[in-house]
């Protein structure tokens, strides 16, 4: 059964139709690469995943669950784990704490083995030596791994990507793309929005391309990405390769 | 005026200026203080933003006490403190009970900066990046967890300055509490004028002295703030922390 089973999903802001009916499923252990133009709808998408926005017509069904109908949001966030373009790390914490606030929160885990998990996430994505730092005195792609394990300290069972290196000049895309591939490797369920044509080709179960609202084009990435069926998604991509 | 004067003034009086100082003090710090934690409660009720999914009652209430917070800043701002002081002073003192002058004086003070403060911290709140407040939640936190920890803290340090602006109108403003006849500096100040008939002098030592306190409280304001920006954009020291590290490098 997938893990996520995106169906029909209609959302408007205003009289701007946003999602035009959306469907697409996740397996469990799968990445999923949503690509496309900007102004498609991606981004939306996975927000509403996160409740975010909220849905007009249509259903998400996220680990057997329809989440419009349930009533601990705070709960189903945790199991669904988001990183943003902007990092959004917390500005008045430093790194480790961070990464510690949502675990003693929302997990109530005791301070110290909140504290060994955020070491070991933060080791992880190789922000290790900066524990104490605060976000102003980061790169971008410093802060985007730190973004990444404090996602990853409370436990998410699925993790949203909302184009997680868009912010970041081109050496440090490099490195964030590298964190995520690791955790491709453990079997991680992801759904990332990228403009990152040579990641979603490597790393991608699903690619799933997204022009004004709709899904055009669905499949292995290797489908996508060599015999594209449509005619806007062959446009597209003789553009962006 | 001759400043021979001023200092025989001084020197003749100077206790009755030190216990004018002292209740000045007390009113516009105390003032200050009650004042910021209304203004934290207020502002931070009037920012929330409710979820999309809340429900329709929860929208309703939440409109019903933003219409009474909003009376509530728009009256106090808009009438001079001297006579909100008269005017609530008198009503309790008449029909509640005869209460300590000194305490109405504080409850006058707080309310009215209570009222400035909401705004303050309101736009301090608005200041905060969007994005906080949505990493937050997409970690699990509610919404009270996100305001407490996350949205707060940061709006403070952004409304710190305009915070420590209200400090010094209290020591000044406080001077309109004569009126319910607390001893403070300018209450003070007139009763000495009053007995040396040395008006210029006086009211010259009184500004001296008001000038002095704000002047005092601005440094200590800014001390504060240099120190809280320096945290921030520091480097980290080392410190302990590898030891910690090599903890869990070996648990793993």
């Amino acid at each position: 059964m997938p893990i996520v089973e995106i169906k029909n999903v209609q959302k408007h802001f205003g009289a701007n139709e946003v999602l035009d009916d959306i469907s697409f499923n996740v397996e469990k252990g799968d990445v999923v690469c949503l690509i496309g133009p900007s102004g498609s709808g991606k981004s939306t998408m996975l927000r509403c995943i996160n409740l975010l926005e909220t849905i007009d017509k249509g259903e998400i069904i996220v680990l057997g669950e329809d989440i419009n109908k349930i009533s601990d949001i705070n709960a189903y966030r945790q199991k669904v784990g988001m990183v943003f373009q902007q990092f959004n790390l917390f500005n008045n914490m430093n790194v480790i704490d961070n990464c510690i606030l949502a675990q003693v929160k929302v997990l109530k885990r005791d301070k110290e083995e909140a504290r060994k998990i955020a070491i070991n996430n933060l080791t992880k994505v190789g922000m290790g030596d900066f524990i104490n730092a605060y976000p102003a005195t980061l790169s971008g792609g410093q802060k985007q791994r730190v973004a990444i394990a404090r996602a990853l300290c409370v436990d998410p069972e699925i993790l949203l990507f909302d184009e997680p290196t868009s912010a970041l000049d081109p050496e440090m895309v490099g490195e964030v793309l590298n964190v995520i591939k690791d955790l491709a490797d453990e079997d991680m369920t992801m759904i990332v929005v990228t403009h990152e044509m040579g990641f979603a080709r490597d790393v991608a179960d699903k690619v799933v391309f997204m022009d004004s609202g709709i899904v055009l084009e669905e499949g292995r990435p290797e489908e996508i990405f060599n015999n594209p069926k449509n005619e806007r998604t062959r446009q597209f991509l003789a553009r962006v390769l | 005026m001759s400043l021979a004067k001023c200092l025989e003034i001084l020197s003749k009086y100077y206790l009755s200026f030190l216990l004018g100082i002292r209740t000045t003090l007390i009113v516009a710090l105390s003032g200050t203080l009650i004042g910021l934690c209304i203004g934290l409660l207020v502002g931070g009720v009037r920012a929330i933003k409710l979820d999309k999914t809340a429900s329709g009652f929860n929208k309703t209430l939440k409109k019903i006490i933003d219409l009474i917070l909003k009376v509530y800043i728009e009256v106090f701002r808009g009438t001079p403190m001297m006579v909100q002081a008269v005017f609530i002073y008198y009503l309790v003192y008449t029909n509640i009970v005869r209460w300590d002058k000194m305490v109405a004086a504080i409850f006058i003070i707080s309310i009215n900066t209570g009222a400035y403060m909401a705004e303050i911290v309101r736009s301090g709140i608005q200041a905060v990046d969007v994005g906080q407040n949505e990493a937050a939640r997409s970690l699990g936190m509610s919404s009270m967890q996100t305001m407490m920890n996350v949205i707060l803290p940061q709006a403070i340090k952004n409304a710190f300055p305009a915070i420590g602006n209200e400090l010094i109108v209290n020591i000044k403003d406080s001077s309109v509490l004569m009126i319910i006849s607390i001893t403070e500096l300018m209450f003070q100040s007139n009763s000495i004028a009053g007995t040396t008939y040395r008006f210029t002098e006086t009211y010259f030592v009184t500004a001296m002295i008001y000038l002095c306190l704000t002047t005092f409280s601005s440094l200590i304001l800014n001390a504060i703030e240099k120190k809280m920006n320096n945290t921030e954009t520091s480097l980290p020291q080392s410190d302990t922390n590898f030891h910690s590290i090599n903890i869990a490098k070996k648990g793993d």
